[in-house]
């Protein structure tokens, strides 16, 4: 079976942009392909994530990214599956390439969300609840975390507070990043202080609407070498994936089994441990996730998630050395829907290859990707990504 | 006949799925408009949900029976809903909660009542009421008359 390994990646800054959804993808191809051939000499599929059309009112986005990349008649389709399409896409690229049926295949995301303004983002979210008892409540992308929020604290004891101190984390990870949306540091304070939006969730406690767009090359390992210096490629080494009921009601309040499920097959391929993982990036659309995520992925026991704040040395026994979002994950990123699983490809990549600047974590090899969509655990793809 | 299936005479029959059965949602709907919640039953494993669907999530099994459900139930979950989508902007704050039945069956509905007036264990009881005239325009075309489920502390 060919081996897939991510060869390049580009992507465009995040935040509120003038640029529409396939300009902000030409800036992440161009960075990409900076030292590369033409896609059209060496591309054999694209996928693209991609949340809502609502936003621009535009589908087919398959066609129209091949097309502004030069790969007319290349196959092309966009997978949807709201926040997780983007770790969907590169799914879809590591099995075409170890299948063997292509050699390279681009993984893309393209979000612009900030399109129809924050009503717009609120109601396009709202499309990824159960149409039939959810949606018909009123219920919002953050109450439906809420209700986790509520429940995750009334069991554990953990505070607003703790949940706070994982926003100040991600936003201080952020002041090193280049790309991020929010580059400046909070304390908890300033969480605690922030109106709430769906109690016990606060507006620091979500992250922001985006714009963004971000492009990963896989290919197998064999045509990498024809393009490419081995030390510049990572190993995807394992990929899981697995869906939950679309209505949250009928869920583990407090542990999300699909993304347990989805890290352990990723595990299982790679034949590692949870404890071996270096670095993680994690589905923190809510500060709630990261400590959900935390346990569901086997880095922290059940009911110690929120340490996933402290400095390793700190946290209680039993929690891996895992550092978690060194991009500054979702809040302070930024979180560009359908392109947020191509961002946490991007900072692993980076830091895998030591071209993480500032934010460059020593010694990290092993890196686990954790992407969520609608809601939690609804649909969840994880990635586990190894120096070559 | 395809399939290597047992045939079991539990199992959905294809011309049963009509706008009448409680399997599908026009029926769940009609069914709550006369004032019936209506769930699933797994015959496998006895898992209940609302609403009534062909499979049983918890173990696959296609043999469901359809069962009223009680109108009683507990707050799993609750939060308020400070800046709700566009339709039920004029009714900020919202309270919402996931309810688990009497039954076991799980779901998500507003509460009448204030955040503060209720909490994790507070017991409800179901309501339904037609929508509003607001609500009614924001519903597609299929939804203008099904009902909306409401909980009110009990």
């Amino acid at each position: 079976m060919p081996e897939p390994v991510i060869l390049s990646v580009g992507a465009s800054p995040v935040g509120e942009s003038e640029l529409t959804g396939r300009d902000l993808f030409s800036v992440a191809l161009a960075e990409a392909f900076a030292d590369l051939p033409d896609p059209a000499e060496i591309v054999d599929a694209l996928y693209v994530g991609n949340q809502s059309e609502s936003y621009e009112h535009q589908i087919m986005y398959g066609t129209l990214l091949a097309e502004w990349a030069g790969l007319r008649h290349t196959p092309a389709e966009r997978v949807e599956g709201c926040a997780a399409a983007g770790a969907l896409a590169l799914r879809h690229a590591v099995r075409d390439v170890r299948s063997g049926e292509c050699d390279v295949v681009l993984a893309c995301g393209v979000e612009k969300m900030t399109a129809g303004g924050t009503a717009g983002a609120t109601d396009a979210l709202s499309a990824a609840f159960d149409r039939a008892l959810e949606q018909r409540s009123g219920i919002t992308a953050p109450s439906q975390y809420a209700l986790l929020a509520k429940r995750y604290c009334h069991e554990t004891g953990a505070s607003e507070e703790d949940l706070a101190r994982v926003a100040v984390k991600n936003h201080a990870n952020a002041t090193k990043n280049p790309r991020a949306q929010y580059q400046s540091e909070i304390d908890a304070e300033t969480v605690l202080d922030s109106s709430y939006v769906a109690r016990p969730l606060k507006l620091f406690d979500c992250a922001p609407v985006s714009d963004g767009a971000a492009v990963v090359v896989v290919a197998s390992a064999e045509a990498a070498e024809t393009l490419v210096d081995s030390e510049e490629t990572v190993r995807a080494s394992g990929v899981g994936a697995g869906s939950n009921n679309l209505a949250v009601a009928e869920r583990d309040l407090t542990f999300v089994e699909g993304a347990h499920r989805a890290a352990t097959q990723a595990y299982e391929e790679a034949g590692i441990e949870a404890s071996e993982i270096d670095i993680a990036e994690v589905h923190d659309a809510f500060t709630v996730c990261e400590p959900l995520l935390a346990e569901a992925v086997g880095f922290a026991p059940r009911g110690t998630g929120v340490q996933c704040a402290l400095d390793p040395g700190d946290r209680s026994d039993g929690w891996s050395d895992v550092q978690v979002s060194s991009s500054g994950g979702l809040k302070a990123r930024g979180h560009p829907i359908g392109a947020t699983g191509l961002y946490q490809a991007v900072e692993a990549y980076e830091q895998l290859t030591g071209r993480a600047g500032d934010r460059q974590v020593e010694d990290a090899e092993r890196a686990l990707l954790v992407n969520e969509g609608g809601v939690a655990d609804a649909v969840t793809v994880a990635h586990v990504l190894e120096v070559a | 006949m395809a399939g290597r299936g047992d045939g079991s005479p539990k199992r959905v029959r294809p011309e049963e799925l009509t706008a009448e059965s409680p399997l599908t949602l026009p029926g769940f709907f009609a069914a709550l408009s006369d004032g019936r919640l209506l769930g699933g039953r797994c015959d496998e494993c006895e898992q209940a949900f609302v609403p009534p669907r062909p499979a049983c999530y918890a173990c696959g099994s296609r043999e469901i029976a359809v069962e009223e459900q009680p109108r009683e139930g507990t707050i799993v979950a609750d939060t308020e809903v400070a800046r709700p989508a566009p339709a039920f902007a004029a009714d900020a704050p919202l309270t919402i909660a996931v309810i688990e039945l009497d039954s076991g069956a799980r779901l998500t509905g507003r509460v009448a009542a204030d955040y503060e007036a209720v909490e994790i264990g507070t017991p409800v009881e179901l309501t339904v009421r037609e929508l509003t005239d607001r609500e009614k325009e924001f519903a597609l075309d299929h939804e203008g008359e099904w009902p909306l489920h409401v909980f009110e502390p009990a």
